[in-house]
């Protein structure tokens, strides 16, 4: 197991298991980014700021 | 300090088995604590259902002066998802990843999406009802910006509850699958009872920032619940993500035709919608039906989805019962629709000189009966399923379930609004019409289902023998 040439320092991750988790992270930062850029927007509508 | 904690959970874990339904679901290996801990993702669907169901329902129409026919298509907006669930499910029981993670990641997802509809929708609605300064804004950006909150919302339980089910049905053995089912549909009530009770108290005194606060603190509670749910359930595992590598699957449309033939199985989904369609239909108008009608306040019409919720409870208590001691489920189911004859046979008479007592009945009745149909179907579409694919087979009864439920909210919504519009008819004539074709629905659904018992006069023998296939699938469960 200890010299798979595959493994990722510090985790121990594996290199697609690392890139998975990353996916996970991205596609998170996604999804939250473009929810809260429409809650500004539907907020912004209602009672609008700096206007 | 710690003490107290292992010993409270160790009464509650020995009160359980006694008071719970299906809690000898239970072993060694996975504890009682786990299985429930993993149904907190039930609790928060169940919330997200009655947030949209019922409160929502009731503030949009009532608080807002939302269009009740604009509220019915944006109610309907989560049932586009729902026929996907069939899809999602097969997803996740052909799911690769190099973690050999199956059930987490979709979980994840739809907890990512039902949170976002849930940060979107305060302010989307208000938009809608044209608060403040969104008076003068174009009407189609509070439409498109609801549906998508309701959508989102929509998406994501579908996808949790599909997938979690699929994860709770990993964890135990074969024979016990309907068992951990039904202890999670009991979770699904339970988290639908309080949540309904306490959104009620919440939204007493009515404003449009107490509105934002419970809608964005549902989507923390959602996402903190869920994570709580998920943690240490499915290990990481790299032999199962080295067999989901090489692992060969049929496509989706060679999978669903497989189950869909096997036989009565379509006769089942068709009982399944009928039945559904039937108790669907009445979600959405009790609350306004008591309202309107009968003249019961916000915080009344509230506690009558917790009625609703409790009769369904001893509905799937009575089911489990009965399940157990090897009666035929499609007998039961047939029970469950036939109770909801009289039920909506009372919650009509309440309008006509019954009073509010017959009403109660009538919503507890129907509770029952929608507990019990519901029960006994997933069990036989559970036993009718092949092994390997229980999430395509949680999927498609979740699909034809939540579709018709669905169509049947919207559909109620729309009746009403047009025999409304007919002529200078009194405010209770659409909603007894509503209830009509609900009576109608549950005649079909007993007529259609009554030749799939009659060649089973002979119940079959219950526990079914456990035939482990050691090895081959075994849900990995050390918890480390």
């Amino acid at each position: 197991m200890s010299d798979d040439p595959d493994k990722v320092w510090p985790t121990g991750l594996t290199l697609r298991e690392a890139e998975e988790v990353h996916s996970y992270m991205i596609d998170g930062t996604r999804v939250f980014g473009v929810i809260a850029l429409l809650a500004h927007i539907l907020v912004a509508v209602s009672t609008p700021w700096l206007g | 300090m710690f003490n107290y904690r292992s010993f409270a959970l160790r009464k509650l874990t020995s009160i359980g088995p006694k008071y719970l339904p299906f809690a000898d679901v239970a072993t060694d290996e996975v504890p009682l604590t786990r299985l429930l801990r993993l149904s907190l993702f039930q609790v928060t669907v169940g919330m997200a259902l009655v947030l949209l169901i019922g409160t929502l329902n009731r503030v949009m129409i009532v608080e807002l002066a939302v269009p009740a026919s604009v509220v019915a298509i944006m109610l309907a907006m989560p049932l586009l998802f729902a026929p996907l669930r069939a899809l999602i499910g097969y997803r996740s029981d052909t799911h690769r990843s190099a973690l050999g993670l199956r059930r987490v990641p979709y979980i994840w997802k739809g907890t990512m999406y039902q949170f976002g509809g849930f940060a979107v929708m305060p302010f989307a609605l208000l938009v809608l009802s044209g608060f403040g300064e969104a008076v003068d804004a174009p009407r189609w950006i509070g439409m498109s910006a609801a549906a998508l909150a309701f959508l989102l919302v929509g998406a994501g339980l579908h996808m949790v509850q599909t997938v979690g089910l699929a994860l709770a049905t990993d964890l135990v053995r074969d024979e016990d699958q309907p068992k951990v089912v039904g202890l999670m549909y009991v979770m699904l009530l339970f988290g639908m009872v309080g949540s309904a009770l306490v959104f009620g108290a919440l939204l007493e005194p009515y404003s449009p920032a107490r509105l934002i606060q419970v809608i964005q603190g549902a989507a923390v509670v959602t996402v903190g619940l869920n994570m709580l749910a998920l943690w240490k359930q499915e290990a990481r595992d790299r032999d199962r993500a080295a067999r989901m590598d090489r692992a060969v699957h049929v496509p989706f449309e060679t999978a669903l035709r497989g189950i869909s033939s096997r036989p009565g199985m379509l006769r089942l989904l068709v009982v399944i919608a009928f039945g559904t369609f039937g108790y669907g239909m009445a979600d959405v108008l009790l609350e306004p039906y008591g309202g309107q009608a009968l003249g019961l306040s916000v915080a009344d019409t509230t506690k009558l989805t917790a009625l609703l919720a409790g009769g369904t409870l001893i509905g799937f208590g009575i089911a489990s019962r009965v399940l157990a001691q090897g009666t035929e489920p499609r007998r039961v189911g047939i029970l469950g629709a036939l109770i909801g004859l009289p039920g909506f046979g009372a919650i009509i008479a309440a309008s006509l000189g019954g009073g509010i007592l017959a009403f109660l009945v009538g919503v507890l009745l129907t509770g029952v009966g929608a507990g019990l149909f519901g029960h006994a179907t997933l069990t036989a579409t559970m036993r009718a399923a092949p092994k390997g694919q229980i999430g395509l087979a949680l999927g498609l009864w979740g699909a034809v379930q939540a579709t018709c439920a669905g169509l049947a909210v919207a559909l109620a919504g729309i009746v009403r609004d047009v025999v409304l519009g007919g002529a200078g008819l009194s405010v209770t004539t659409p909603y007894l019409v509503v209830f009509m074709i609900e009576l109608v629905m549950l005649a079909l659904a007993v007529l259609v289902a009554l030749p799939m018992v009659a060649g089973t006069r002979k119940p079959q023998s219950g526990a079914p023998v456990a035939q482990q296939a050691a090895g081959t699938e075994q849900p990995s469960v050390e918890v480390t």
